[in-house]
């Protein structure tokens, strides 16, 4: 065997242990699930492709959950419950808690609304706190901050470190990488999660735009996780149109691109619906899926409405398969229903246990 | 405010707050952060004057409502005074009968 057919059967065998072992490091089969939660304290694992629920486990402690974070490996949800006042980590395979900080203390009273999540590799939590001083004859308000948790920290987690932040947060999006936490408020914040330093502002609120009232948006549902594209509707008056004039009303897509963090806000039709919470298709990031008590197709480069059917009751948030061909509804009622994004046909329905139901929460989809 | 009666403290600050002239410093709905600082009025008209737009049937609004105490004067405050006013009432669409009233304790 010559020393150069020699060399190349080497670097052959060199790329079959390479390939081999990154086939071996991949989850064998990944599965798509969701993740919901219920009244009074329960999380739920779903299989999305069965419609079956896997597994119910009872979160400890008062309820009732709100705001579910999921890392990218899909094992724990980080949930906010205990009246907003606790982060529970609940590993979703044996139920077990393994995460938790209680963020009140003596006579501080800590309750964050909505705005948790973690970092896309599990190791960082970040919740925006809201403090109050429990005195004997009054309450006072004090700064509101982020708090950044170790998640091995386990059932006594104490905040590793925290920085001031601005008010009104209502939710907080992970950055590709953990050094940048995104806060969407009167308008969306990029952060940096070692300083707390706001490294830029996105205008919302304060978008100027000519012509235009200031935009009005009600934003508290996760859904970004499968497009890394994070949406949400927003409304706004024309003040050059007669108030009495229904065209002076808008409703529009905001849309922020977490892995180039390109941000948009962009007029799709005159109001005429209301709608609660949108996701952006992952694998035709055009079509945007939005949800109330109708569901919604809607084109974003052409700003127009696709599709729009009536539901059989309101649900309040919207999430999506990676592959893109299903949407589920939740929050508000006891089911998860399912849509065909092609057609807007119902393909199915969850029933969580007991018909409890998800209240304000929304639904997280991952892969384990 | 000739044609509304106050029905409870809250009204009644407000009533003499316009009767004093002074309206004007009274801030409603300032922002959505709990019960603190939300005054929605509850079962409320849509954005289109009408309740067309709200959310279908009732039941599906109740408690995503209630929770986050974005009702704190029409159903019970679940973050802090009365939080356990729905205790083994987890589906509004068949409890929501079973919600009591509340009344002020001494």
């Amino acid at each position: 065997m010559s020393k150069r057919y020699h060399s190349r059967l080497h670097g052959l065998d060199v790329g079959f242990v390479l390939l081999a072992g990154l086939i071996c490091s991949l989850p064998a089969q990944a599965k798509e699930y969701l993740v919901a939660v219920t009244r009074p304290n329960q999380v739920h694992l779903i299989d999305a492709a069965a419609r079956k629920v896997e597994h119910s486990y009872t979160i400890p402690g008062n309820g009732i959950p709100s705001a579910v974070a999921v890392p990218d490996d899909g094992k724990v949800a980080y949930i906010c419950t205990n009246r907003w006042e606790s982060i529970s980590g609940i590993d979703l395979a044996t139920g077990k808690e393994v995460f938790r900080a209680n963020m009140s203390s003596g006579t501080e009273r800590v309750k964050s609304v909505f705005a948790m999540n973690v970092s896309r590799d599990g190791k960082q939590l970040y919740v925006h706190q809201s403090p109050v001083q429990l005195s004997l004859d009054e309450y006072q308000v004090e700064d509101t901050r982020i708090a950044v948790y170790d998640t091995s920290a386990g059932l006594d987690a104490k905040p590793a470190r925290t920085f001031p932040a601005p008010r009104r947060i209502a939710l907080l999006l992970p950055g590709m990488k953990s050094d940048r936490l995104y806060a969407l408020g009167w308008d969306l914040y990029a952060i940096n999660t070692s300083s707390g330093a706001i490294e830029k502002t996105y205008p919302i609120r304060d978008w100027k735009r000519p012509n235009y009232s200031e935009p009005d948006i009600l934003s508290v549902w996760l859904q970004y996780e499968q497009p890394n594209i994070f949406s949400t509707p927003y409304y706004a008056v024309r003040t050059d149109i007669s108030p009495d004039d229904p065209s002076a009303y808008k409703t529009g897509l905001l849309t922020f691109d977490l892995a180039k963090g390109t941000f948009d806000m962009e007029d799709f039709e005159d109001t005429s619906v209301v709608i609660f919470s949108s996701v952006v298709s992952p694998t035709h990031p055009n079509e945007v899926y939005m949800v109330y008590t109708q569901l919604t197709k809607m084109d974003r480069e052409q700003h127009k409405v696709i599709k729009r059917i009536d539901l059989d009751h309101t649900y309040y948030a919207i999430n999506i398969s990676r592959d893109g061909k299903e949407v589920y509804l939740g929050g508000a009622l006891g089911n998860i229903a399912v849509y065909d994004t092609a057609t807007l046909e119902r393909i199915g329905n969850i029933e969580l246990p007991d018909a409890a139901n998800q209240s304000v929460a929304g639904v997280r989809v991952v892969q384990r | 405010m000739k044609h509304l009666k106050a029905l409870n403290q809250k009204a009644e600050l407000l009533e003499r707050a316009a009767e004093e002239g002074k309206a004007e410093e009274v801030f409603l709905m300032a922002s959505v952060a709990g019960c603190a600082t939300t005054f929605d009025p509850g079962w409320e008209v849509d954005a289109f004057g009408g309740v067309a737009g709200l959310c279908q049937p009732m039941e599906a609004d109740l408690y995503g409502c209630t929770d986050p105490c974005w009702w704190p004067a029409q159903t019970g405050d679940m973050l802090n005074t009365n939080v356990n006013w729905t205790d083994g009432k987890n589906a509004a669409q068949k409890d929501w009968r079973l919600l009591d009233a509340i009344y002020p304790e001494d």
